[in-house]
């Protein structure tokens, strides 16, 4: 099952390599991710776009080994060409916070309430080096300073929940950059904040990247916080990448029926005065796949064939856009590949 | 926050009042004040009567009854006036009896709530670590069964099988070989399960674990140790070493040399100052509790000077760990002198060394750590008895916080810092966890009471317990509220130290 | 503290069984079940819960068929009252290799009154007890904690300081003074102690009423023009069900023991009548030479209590079974 990723000249930073993630339940087998690969570049912004239950969210928590313990997980995760999957525990954690770092979707709850910001802070430096707290309180106020709070050093004293969401969202930022990271997974960073503040956090975010030479992988169900940030996209449906690609290109000209569904469904200016074009029915259990595509029974381009054979992810006719789909070539030959649902729905023969 | 308390005080007197009044007038009426003079034909029963009406102001309307009572209570609280607490039917002073009873009821109940609480919290954080594990499902079993045993079963059961035993175990106390296997056999389990992990190093854990047991009781056995008991200077420096070590893991995580540094050296000071310190223990003029009090400050004092100067860059967590490790090691001196006056108090008790009747053997004299030893093997059982359930109510409450917390964000948030398993379970999860638990305290604090008047009647202690049982059975409401009066004032202050405790622990109820 | 696993690659083969954590449940789950059927399967499920059933369930059948009860007969010869000479020194007759029954398989007590009708006896009036108390203190602790959570005002003040005075009364020794009054008949003693007990239900219940009655679905029940009862019986009663069954159960373990303990100490069943506790106590300086006078008794108490708590438990997993999970 081996996928085609973009070749760069040198190796990249992290090399995901055919990861699945299984978990065993009460009601069977769950496959949350059924063997994904990709490749993150120093400095890059790679966009994971997809619906809840897609395996988004579980593999980049394998990512950073914070998976439960019930979690099986196969395939491997090279960060500068190691293994993530088979280091050892210590090896792993120092990589965590220091290499890699996460922002966590919700920041009300994502801090803890009986310490104080700068103690979260300098607890952060201080796992892993050997720096008095107050030094590390006075980095803290660094990057609070950095990701746009006022009076820093007097607000390392304030509890989380003297903080508002957007807030709460910078400290999280602030938290993940202490430390100078190769690598932030920003997971659903903006979703539980107020609409007006969204705009905001993801500028802090980009901005803060570049502070520090980050690479950001940035995972949404907002293909429209994607459009304006990301370098690259990878769509995920039903625990499988489905279209890999410069955003670009994948926008322009999605070759993945549900990457058209998702374009379709995102009001623009251009549609304006149009229907929004939803995706009919709902994502599959992930317990009992049925063999084919998962997307088939949603898909108006389905075949028999789509019924049986679960496709690949292969590349398109650009050799840096890869698509899971047999049917791509009809999706090249029309001009609006989104148009597919609206047939669809006015109810085609 | 000094506001909150004094409003706390004020609805408290004001609780106090109702309640007061509403068990006094419960208690007045729920017999016959003359119910043992009944069958009574002696000639001078009309006389007899006339004096229990007097002593308890039968004649008046329970109100006015009531107000004397309340009257004569609120002089404790008045300086320079002496309590009067009435006097039951038998014209005793209840705040005589009440004196003597208060202490001994008080032991009982701090010694059941303190390991309930150390053992009931350690042992529910492991079963909520160990999740699913054997361990969890033996600790929540017996949970179920401590919750569903009656305490006075227990206690008669502890009394007339336990305790008879023991004593007929310790004429020749020592450990046969079979006994030692199952003895092993149960240690190794037990710890294979508490370390956990991958199966061989399980195997090896449960190996050393019941290999080490049954070599240590066989040695024991052997030199007669459990008849002549001491830890002695070369064991009180090895577990001084271990306490260092363990604190240190808990409080920080042995990476922070600094911080283990401090405790070893601590731990150190501890074994060369036990030589110092043993004579004056043992000198019959100077051993006091008092004095070992003063020695536990020094130790604190000489410890906390230890970490500040050794800590470097972790300063708080190595004054904290070395001033636990300081008091560790004065714990284990203490036990030390303890275990050193069993075989003279086993000789002036014929052996029987747990005592099942009472708090304390009468007429009992030796020395000042044979008197501790006498007090201790009279509050073993009662304790154990009370504890029970609990341990139980622990150990459920703190395996579910700290499932929850385990279950939060932050600790994610944690983990994804990079911090180690030890730091994420003891300083986010655990802090956290401890929030609830704060509370449970206060709401247990009525049932160990409650256990206390049990178990008293049960091992005859002469506590507040009994005081209320005899009270009550008689229709005697004196002795009753003075038990009651003493139970519910602790209840309230316990209640006030978890509030504030409360507040403490969580920042978002101490800022508001 | 030893360091959790972290997720290991492992060979594909079959995934162990295992509950799921709560990041699955929110974003896996599919299948559609109502609320009795999810609640139905997780309480058969829980083997402990059913086994507690089942002993809960073969201990009240025994006690009230064998020696009878309301004017009935039971199978059982002897009588609780008759007194007679010894057999077998007083000793149990029981014995299970080879199975034999004999005439007084728990033995008798002094005055040579068959133990196992004795303990029959005990079982019936501590059950029966037990489970007016549960339904007694239940009632009144819906009504009282609906009633102050719903409509508020002066139920709920009067309730929270019903509460906060208990709460400064060991419940031992309020439960003791109280079971003076009931001279020794089982049910008033059952009827009194389940007025003192209700207190905590009440304000469970009042706490479920004060967040369930700002919920979304209430406001449109009301929106629609559904009064108070309709709002209460059909929309927050149902969705409170869990908190009141689990709480019932653990009522009635705890009134078990809150009996016995009371009958032991002299303030709950008198002679001539008897409870399980009371018969402990009877005996219990008889535990050197007559052992088998306590243990009988003592076994029915703790196998009753905790097969009760177990179906509280199974109960309690099966409407909130997020509490039991772990994510790590």
């Amino acid at each position: 099952m081996t996928t085609s990723v973009r070749e760069c000249g040198d190796a990249p930073l992290l090399r995901v390599e055919n990861l699945t993630v299984r978990f065993g339940t009460e009601d069977g087998v769950v496959n949350a991710v059924r063997g994904i690969s990709y490749g993150l570049d120093a400095r890059e912004v790679l966009g994971i776009v997809g619906e809840s239950g897609s395996g988004k969210s579980v593999s980049s928590l394998a990512v950073m080994g914070l998976l439960p313990k019930s979690a099986q997980v196969t395939g491997r995760i090279l960060f500068e060409g190691r293994d993530v999957l088979t280091m050892q525990a210590g090896e792993q954690r120092s990589l965590r916070g220091r290499r890699i770092a996460m922002v966590f979707q919700d920041p009300m709850t994502a801090l803890n309430p009986v310490y104080t910001i700068g103690d979260q802070l300098a607890e952060a430096v201080r796992s892993h080096e050997a720096v008095s707290k107050r030094i590390a309180l006075g980095r803290a106020a660094e990057m609070l300073d950095l990701v746009g709070i006022p009076q820093p050093r007097e607000r390392l004293r304030n509890y989380p929940h003297e903080f508002s969401g957007g807030m709460r969202q910078r400290v999280m930022i602030a938290m993940a950059v202490i430390n100078q990271p190769d690598v932030i997974v920003a997971d659903e960073p903006t979703t539980a904040l107020d609409v007006t503040v969204q705009a905001q956090i993801l500028e802090k975010l980009l901005e803060v990247k570049d502070a520090v030479n980050a690479a950001i992988i940035l995972i949404t169900h907002d293909l429209g916080v994607i459009a304006g940030t990301a370098n690259r996209v990878l769509v995920m449906y039903a625990g499988r990448a489905v279209e890999l690609g410069e955003t670009r290109q994948v926008f322009r000209s999605p070759r993945m029926p549900y990457t058209a569904g998702l374009l379709g469904s995102m009001p623009s200016l251009e549609t304006s005065g149009q229907r929004l074009r939803p995706i009919p029915g709902a994502p599959p259990s992930l317990i009992n796949l049925p063999p084919g595509c998962p997307f088939s029974p949603r898909c108006p381009l389905a075949e028999d064939h789509c019924l049986q054979a679960e496709p690949e992810l292969s590349v398109t006719e650009q050799q840096s856009h890869t698509a899971a789909c047999h049917r791509w070539p009809v999706m090249a030959d029309s001009a609006d590949p989104t148009a597919f649902f609206r047939t669809q729905q006015v109810g085609a023969p | 926050m000094a506001v909150f308390v004094v409003r706390r005080l004020i609805v408290s007197f004001f609780i106090l009042l109702v309640s007061t009044f509403l068990i006094f007038v419960l208690v007045a009426h729920s017999g016959d004040p003359y119910g043992d003079l009944r069958g009574d034909h002696s000639p001078n029963l009309p006389q007899k009567m006339a004096h229990r009406t007097a002593i308890l102001h039968l004649d008046e309307p329970d109100p006015q009854r009531y107000v004397r009572w309340l009257g004569g209570a609120a002089k404790c609280v008045v300086p320079g006036m002496t309590c009067d607490l009435g006097r039951t039917v038998h014209d005793q002073d209840v705040t005589a009896l009440l004196g003597q009873a208060v202490a001994s009821t008080l032991w009982l109940v701090t010694a059941a709530t303190v390991l309930a609480v150390l053992l009931g919290i350690t042992v529910g954080i492991v079963s909520a670590l160990r999740q699913y594990s054997g361990f969890d499902y033996t600790v929540t079993f017996s949970a179920f069964l401590f919750f569903s045993l009656p305490v006075f079963w227990v206690a008669v059961l502890l009394k007339q099988y336990l305790a008879i035993n023991i004593n007929n175990w310790y004429d020749d106390p020592r450990v046969g070989p079979v006994a030692a296997l199952v003895l092993a056999l149960l240690s190794g389990l037990t710890w294979g399960a508490i370390v956990g992990g991958p199966g061989t190093r399980r195997w090896i854990v449960r190996g050393i674990a019941a290999v080490a047991t049954f070599g240590l009781l066989m040695y024991l056995s052997a030199v007669d140790w459990f008849a002549r008991p001491a830890l002695g200077p070369a064991l009180i420096v090895v577990i001084s070493c271990g306490i260092a070590v363990v604190v240190t893991e808990l409080v920080s995580g042995l990476r922070r040399r600094g911080v283990l540094y401090a405790c070893l050296i601590t731990a150190g000071i501890g074994s060369v100052v036990q030589f110092l310190v043993t004579p004056w223990l043992q000198d019959a003029k100077w051993a006091s509790w008092t004095n070992v009090l003063l020695l536990a400050v020094v130790a604190v004092v000489v410890a906390a000077a230890v970490g500040y100067a050794l800590g470097g860059l972790d300063r708080g967590q190595a004054v904290r760990a070395s001033v636990l490790t300081g008091l560790g090691i004065g714990s284990v001196i203490v036990v030390d002198e303890i275990l050193r006056a069993v075989p003279a108090y086993s000789n002036a008790v014929g052996g029987r060394i747990v005592a099942t009747i009472g708090s304390q053997t009468p007429d009992f004299t030796g020395t000042f750590w044979q008197g501790v030893l006498d007090q201790i093997t009279h509050l073993v059982l009662p304790t154990l008895a009370i504890m029970l359930i609990s341990f139980a109510t622990y150990s459920r409450y703190s395996r579910a916080t700290m499932l929850e917390t385990m279950n939060q964000d932050y600790v994610r948030t944690a983990r994804s810092k990079g911090l180690t398993e030890r730091t994420v379970v003891m300083r986010h999860a655990f802090r956290n966890a401890l929030i609830p638990l704060t509370t449970l305290a206060a709401y247990d604090f009525g049932n160990i009471l409650g256990g206390a008047v049990i178990t008293e009647t049960v091992f005859a202690r002469r506590g507040m317990g009994t005081l209320f049982v005899m009270g009550l059975s008689q229709t005697d409401p004196n002795p009753v509220m003075g038990f009651y009066i003493v139970t519910a004032v602790s209840i309230v202050i316990f209640n006030m130290i978890s509030d504030i405790a409360y507040a403490y622990l969580d920042p978002r109820i101490r800022l508001s | 503290m030893a360091e959790t696993e972290t997720p290991q690659a492992v060979p594909a083969g079959p995934v162990p069984r295992q509950p799921a954590a709560s990041l699955l449940e929110r974003e896996f789950t599919v299948r559609a079940m109502t609320q009795r059927e999810l609640v139905t399967r997780r309480f058969l499920r829980h083997r402990g819960a059913l086994f507690g059933l089942a002993v809960f369930l073969c201990a009240l059948i025994l006690a009230y068929t064998s020696i009878g009860a309301l004017g009935l007969p039971g199978w059982w010869a002897q009588k609780y009252s008759t007194t007679g000479g010894l057999t077998n020194g007083g000793g149990p007759t029981l014995s299970l290799w080879p199975l034999r029954i004999g005439t007084h398989p728990f033995g008798q007590d002094d005055v040579g009154r068959d133990y196992f009708a004795l303990t029959m006896r005990g079982t019936q009036r501590s059950i029966l007890i037990a489970l007016t108390v549960g339904l007694v203190a239940t009632a009144t602790g819906v009504v009282v904690g609906a009633v102050s959570g719903f409509f508020r005002g002066w139920v709920e003040g009067l309730l929270m300081r019903i509460t906060d005075v208990f709460l400064t009364v060991p419940l031992l020794l309020i439960a003791a003074v109280v079971g003076r009054f009931s001279s020794g008949g089982p049910l008033q003693l059952a009827m009194l102690l389940g007025l003192l007990v209700w207190t905590s239900l009440a304000r469970l219940v009042r706490g479920e009423f004060l967040s369930l009655r700002e919920k979304e679905f209430v406001e449109a029940a009301r929106a629609m023009g559904a009064g108070s009862g309709r709002i209460i019986f059909r929309h927050i009663l149902p969705n409170s069900l869990g908190t009141i069954i689990v709480n019932a159960t653990l009522t009635i373990a705890q009134a078990i023991l809150l009996e016995t303990s009371l009958s032991f100490l002299g303030f709950g069943v008198q002679s001539p009548d008897t409870s399980l506790g009371k018969l402990i106590a009877d005996y219990e300086s008889a535990f050197t030479t007559r052992p088998w006078l306590f243990w009988w008794p003592g076994l029915f108490i703790v196998a009753i209590a905790l097969s009760v708590n177990f179906v509280g438990d199974g109960l309690r997993d099966a409407f909130d079974p997020k509490q039991t999970r772990v994510r790590a």
